[in-house]
């Protein structure tokens, strides 16, 4: 990897954990999704990056923060493993190994910020008494941003540039055999505590008969290769039923 | 400062124009209201226009400057800031209502944000007028309550609706593009999120002025969101039926000869009930997270364990 590869890479981070492109930074951050495809794009190798960035998202389905912290960095955590396995030709199942961890350290990170941002409300409370709504918009728009940038920049740089060929290094001296079975089977596992968690945060527990029905529909078809997108119209034509059956009922 | 105390129909020019004449003692504006007579104060209109700009400035900033005390009070206040230099002309006034905005404060971007945005925007029209006119006027503190009245429930809401409903939605919709390594399994679910929050969001916020504290009530009592919210939840869970299905692989691959005869164990539960071995993983996750509340480290470091151990010892 390139000085300049972990530099677009680390940016690219530092712009969607600083929020400091909208609210459109909340699926790059809550899921790992775009930043493999960053990451994909910036190593040239958009294939590999995404079939491990997929592995990655199963685990980290059904992430929310209420009240904004969450326990793991999707968006840090696949930046670092999609760029390990990327650099190492590795297995994609070896992502999740790296990523785990990479995301429990990230969400420190990311209370940090909440932390050097108090620094800036000092500066906001002075600008409002005197009405001062340039400076205002200034401590509030800009210089939380720019404290995010100092932070993550720097940081995901050297994770990248020097940690990802020595962790790649390793994960490749310990990916034989068991190793990789104990891994893929870990990867293939975990996608169902992303899908609990989803299921607990639509929290209507009525509602889970829809659930095993799609679970058995999808485990009987599952050689006729029925696409996503199919059984998303079904999903939605079961939903409105359901709408249309409660309206009625309420009435 | 006398002056004010003993003539009520004192001119607007009498009074003091410098602030540190209204702080009280925790450095809070305490304008007079009478700061906001005269035809120079009178609010200007607000417009659809307006409206967007409110909530395009709080959509951009919501997260941005996030902080411990304040929460992401700051950027509603940024969000609000065009609007209230349209209906505070009078800079105390002005800087009385960027103090108040400014004040703890959290909810939700497009459920809450949106919806309350919305409705301090009406409040705050109201209150200016009757100011302006020297009428009774919304007290100060009311604006305040409703805000943070709201942005609770709301929050609750919008949390699960968005980030934990209709994104995953989206997510699960492409992500089998990604898993074939097209790039387009990432772009399409972010871009898709981000255009129908952004489009809802200022619906919300429209709805939030047009109606006042009436749209919130609308939202948490209706009946017509509350089927919208069912519904959202039956495709939800439809599709996490789907990816359970499909993306959940977990097998065992015990097998031995007994007198002969080969007896392979994912066989002989495939028999029973196919896919019996995920959807046991994800029920007994399910029923963890609805009996001991959202610990999501503690089930996915313990999750990890047991296939970690379960993986090395070959029984799955």
């Amino acid at each position: 990897m390139s000085v300049m590869q972990a530099l677009l890479i680390a940016l690219f981070v530092a712009a969607v954990e600083s929020r400091a492109l909208g609210y459109a930074t909340l699926t790059m951050r809550f899921s790992p999704l775009m930043a493999g495809f960053v990451v994909g794009l910036v190593l040239g190798n958009m294939p590999l990056a995404m079939t491990t960035v997929a592995t990655i998202q199963l685990i980290y389905m059904g992430v929310v923060a209420p009240g904004g912290a969450m326990p793991s960095e999707p968006c840090i955590a696949s930046a670092m493993a999609v760029s390990t396995v990327i650099v190492g030709n590795l297995e994609p199942e070896a992502a999740v190994a790296i990523a785990v961890p990479v995301g429990l350290l990230g969400s420190y990170l990311y209370q940090l910020r909440f932390f050097l941002n108090t620094f800036a409300i000092t500066k906001m409370d002075a600008c409002a008494v005197k009405a001062d709504s340039k400076g205002l918009a200034f401590w509030i728009g800009f210089m939380p941003t720019l404290f995010s940038f100092v932070l993550f920049v720097p940081l995901m740089f050297v994770a990248l540039y020097l940690g990802a060929p020595v962790v790649s290094g390793f994960m490749d001296t310990i990916s034989n055999g068991p190793v990789l079975h104990v891994l893929s089977t870990v990867g293939g596992g975990l996608a169902a505590l992303g899908i609990a968690i989803t299921m607990h945060v639509i929290g209507n527990r009525k509602l889970l008969v829809f659930f095993f029905l799609a679970y058995f529909l999808q485990v009987i078809t599952a050689q006729a290769g029925i696409t996503m997108i199919t059984w998303a119209i079904f999903g939605v034509i079961i939903a409105l039923c359901y709408g249309m059956f409660t309206e009625k009922a309420a009435e | 400062m006398s002056e004010i105390e003993t003539t009520e129909t004192v001119a607007t020019e009498a009074l003091s124009q410098d602030y540190h004449d209204y702080l009280d003692e925790d450095g809070m504006i305490q304008a007079d209201p009478r700061l906001m007579l005269g035809e120079e104060n009178k609010p200007e209109e607000i417009t659809t226009k307006d409206l967007m700009k409110v909530w395009f400035r709080w959509w951009w900033c919501n997260e941005v400057p996030h902080s411990f005390d304040r929460m992401v009070a700051p950027s509603l206040c940024f969000g609000l800031m065009p609007v209230l230099k349209k209906l505070y002309k009078n800079p105390i006034m002005l800087g009385e209502a960027y103090q108040r905005h400014l004040q703890f404060f959290n909810t939700q971007a497009v459920w809450g944000g949106g919806i309350i945005s919305g409705i301090t925007v009406s409040l705050e029209e109201e209150r200016a007028k009757a100011l302006n006119a020297g009428e009774d006027a919304i007290d100060a503190s009311m604006i305040q309550n409703t805000k943070i009245g709201l942005m609770g429930p709301l929050a609750g809401i919008g949390d699960s609706i968005d980030s934990g409903t209709v994104q995953y939605i989206f997510i699960a919709l492409f992500l089998g593009m990604a898993q074939e390594g097209s790039w387009l399994g990432a772009v399409l679910p972010f871009v898709c999120f981000a255009t129908a929050t952004f489009i809802y969001g200022f619906l919300f916020t429209r709805m939030g002025y047009t109606m006042g504290r009436r749209a919130a009530l609308e939202v948490m009592k209706g009946g017509k969101i509350k089927s919208v919210i069912s519904a959202l939840g039956v495709l939800g869970l439809f599709m996490m039926g789907i990816m359970a299905g499909r993306y959940v692989t977990i097998s065992t691959p015990i097998a031995f000869t007994m007198s002969g005869k080969e007896f392979v164990l994912q066989q002989t539960l495939d028999g029973i009930l196919p896919g019996i071995l995920p959807l046991c993983a994800v029920l007994g996750l399910f029923f963890f997270f609805q009996k001991k509340g959202m610990k999501v480290t503690q089930a996915m470091l313990g999750f990890t364990a047991i296939l970690v151990v379960l993986g090395a010892l070959g029984i799955l």
